[in-house]
């Protein structure tokens, strides 16, 4: 047990949980680390089964981090382990420059989990339910009141705070759920699944939530979701994980390189006669799709699109084709999600930031 | 504290959350009116009749531990609460330790309640002191050791239909050469052996001996009360190994 002790060994405060003043000094110091997330080829495994296996990634401070992967990849696993809630049977981490194993009474101080399946006292209601919990994280009673008043405001549940949580919904315990993880202030909140069974005006305030505490209050947010468009929209970096092993990890522009996908953009022409002896003059690498009853055709031109777009349009009206619409086509996360997760084999030196050359072997199931 | 009040406002919210202590004292008044005017049971010496609302009032202080205490934990896993608490920075022994004095308070008030039983009964006596500070001490020792097996059995089983069976299957164990014994089979070695090292006969056999046979020396239940104090000191140890980390499984 840790004391907060004098300079001549008298102990000042006897009260537990207590501490020496050279032990919060140093965790101050590591906190001050600039990776928010540090994972050192964890491995958690239960008898024969690896559920997650040599993990190695970083997160950085302020990140919004997508964390993917199928059912059962070891996604909520990996955030429980770096939660403190499960101990890793090989390899370390650090969260805010703090050992998980050593330091997990002082991450849990500053670190929030929405878990995937939250339970509640039903017979709580809201404010109580926020301010049990303030409690337990010593917060003093004027500042949890003002705490549980703002976060059942910004989670939309003020109006409801005095019913029972017994009588609440899916989405509104799920709303709750976000509030307490919000009660100490963390500096990086864990989500697992925020959004799921939310209507879409919660979805949407959730993530008008996530946007505001990163870009305000400068919180780290680890998300874990199966619901990519809500990744895609918030998330600058996601790793994708799958059977417990590191697949790729790197901003969606990384990802979608590392699966030879890139950008381009479609340009909608009208369908005129000799068309494709027209095309053929064109000096861009294109593809034509299926058209609009054959009247508009898409051209999706994938190659060469680092040259001004007005050039490419140019060369278009040159041929004398007329255009009907131009806009951007991008691999979507959904596709590179596939890809990566259809991986057969894979070494965890090819994650983005080695640099180092993927060699993807797609399964047939996603070809 | 803030836990142990958590635990103590959920015992007793609404009506339904007290029931129980008004169906503690229906019980007690059923048993002190029929010990007092049944014809049968009121020809019995007042120190056997005192010894018997005495046994009534452990073994209910036991029942009703043993049956919280199994479902302490495991309740808070099986609603999904206990993650979210275990994310808080108070410890898992932190946690064992509120939740089993929370049970030990509704024991105090259990036992609280029972006291004018327990007065009215011995009326006419000088057995009133004994039978209440005995019945204290024992009840309060007996609690605390139950609770603290119990919350263990509920941390390690998970679930609260295995713990309560499990913790029922030791308290009908500790109870039974008490309730279930007859005088014969008291007598038999096996009887002899299990009454020694059980610390509910220990307890029973004290208490008979100051309320019936007015053995009231504290030298003369010395022998009775080290094996009690020996059973929770055990598990006291039990509990603070067991309780010091959990781990809490995706599955889960």
């Amino acid at each position: 047990m840790i004391e907060i002790v004098a300079e001549k060994g008298r102990k000042i405060l006897p009260t537990k949980p207590t501490f020496h003043v050279h032990d919060l000094i140093m965790a101050d110091q590591k906190m001050n680390n600039n990776n928010s997330i540090s994972c050192m080829g964890i491995t958690k495994t239960y008898r024969n089964f690896k559920a997650v296996d040599s993990l190695t990634m970083d997160v950085n401070q302020g990140d919004i981090f997508g964390f993917l992967g199928p059912n059962g990849a070891g996604k909520t696993t990996t955030i429980r382990m770096l939660c403190g809630l499960l101990s890793p049977s090989a390899g370390h981490a650090m969260v805010a420059g703090l050992d998980i194993i050593k330091d997990s009474t002082t991450i849990r101080k500053i670190i929030g989990l929405l878990p995937e399946s939250s339970g509640f006292y039903n017979w709580m209601n809201a404010e109580e339910y926020l301010l049990h919990f303030a409690a337990l994280y010593k917060i003093e009673g004027s500042t949890a009141m003002r705490r549980t008043r703002e976060l059942l405001e910004s989670v939309g549940l003020a109006d409801r705070s005095s019913a029972p949580i017994g009588y609440y919904s899916r989405g509104m315990k799920q709303r709750l759920g976000l509030a307490r993880s919000l009660i100490n202030e963390p500096r990086i909140i864990f989500l697992d699944e925020p959004t799921l069974g939310l209507d879409p005006k919660g979805q949407q305030d959730i993530q008008k939530i996530l946007l505001e505490l990163n870009h305000e209050k400068g919180v780290t947010i680890f998300l874990s979701s199966h619901a990519l468009g809500d990744v895609y929209s918030l998330c600058n970096r996601m790793a994708i994980v799958n059977h417990g092993e590191l697949v790729a990890q790197g901003s969606i522009e990384e990802l979608r390189k590392l699966v030879g996908g890139s950008n381009g953009i479609v340009v909608s022409i009208l369908n005129s006669e000799g068309l494709e002896k027209k095309l053929s003059n064109l000096n861009y690498k294109f593809e034509i799709n299926a058209g609009k009853n054959n009247k508009i055709i898409d051209i999706s031109i994938f190659e060469g699109i680092s040259e001004s777009i007005n050039e490419i349009l140019d060369s278009i009206k040159k041929i004398d084709l007329h255009i009907y619409e131009v806009r951007r086509s991008e691999m979507s996360l959904e596709d590179v999600f596939f890809q990566l997760t259809g991986t057969k084999e894979y070494s965890q030196e090819n994650t983005i930031g080695n640099n180092h050359k993927l060699e993807v072997e797609q399964s047939s199931e996603y070809n | 504290m803030m836990l142990y009040r958590h635990e103590i406002s959920g015992s007793f919210y609404s009506w339904r959350g007290s029931a129980w202590i008004i169906a503690a004292s229906l019980i007690f008044s059923l048993v002190a009116y029929l010990l007092l005017t049944d014809k049968e049971l009121s020809l019995l010496d007042q120190g056997e009749m005192l010894f018997t609302l005495a046994e009534v009032i452990i073994a209910l202080g036991i029942a009703m531990s043993a049956v919280s205490a199994s479902s302490a934990i495991s309740s808070e896993i099986e609603s999904g609460t206990l993650e979210s608490l275990l994310l808080t920075p108070i410890t898992h022994s932190q946690i064992a330790i509120q939740k089993m004095f929370s049970i030990v308070t509704t024991w105090a008030i259990l036992y609280l309640v029972s006291i004018p039983y327990l007065i009215v009964v011995a009326s006419g006596t000088n057995l009133a002191l004994s039978a209440v500070l005995y019945v204290g001490l024992y009840g309060t020792l007996l609690v605390i050791a139950i609770s603290m097996i119990s919350i263990v059995i509920s941390w390690r089983l998970k679930s609260s239909k295995n713990s309560i069976m499990m913790t029922l299957m030791i308290v009908l164990i500790l109870l039974a050469p008490s309730l279930f014994f007859g005088t014969s089979l008291k007598k038999t070695d096996f009887g002899l052996a299990l009454e020694n090292i059980n610390p509910v006969s220990q307890a029973m056999n004290s208490m008979d001996n100051i309320l019936v046979d007015n053995e009231q020396t504290y030298l003369q239940q010395i022998s009775h009360i080290l094996p009690v104090i020996a059973f929770t000191f055990i598990c006291t140890l039990i509990f603070v190994v067991f309780t010091r980390k959990f781990e809490v499984k995706s599955a889960e």
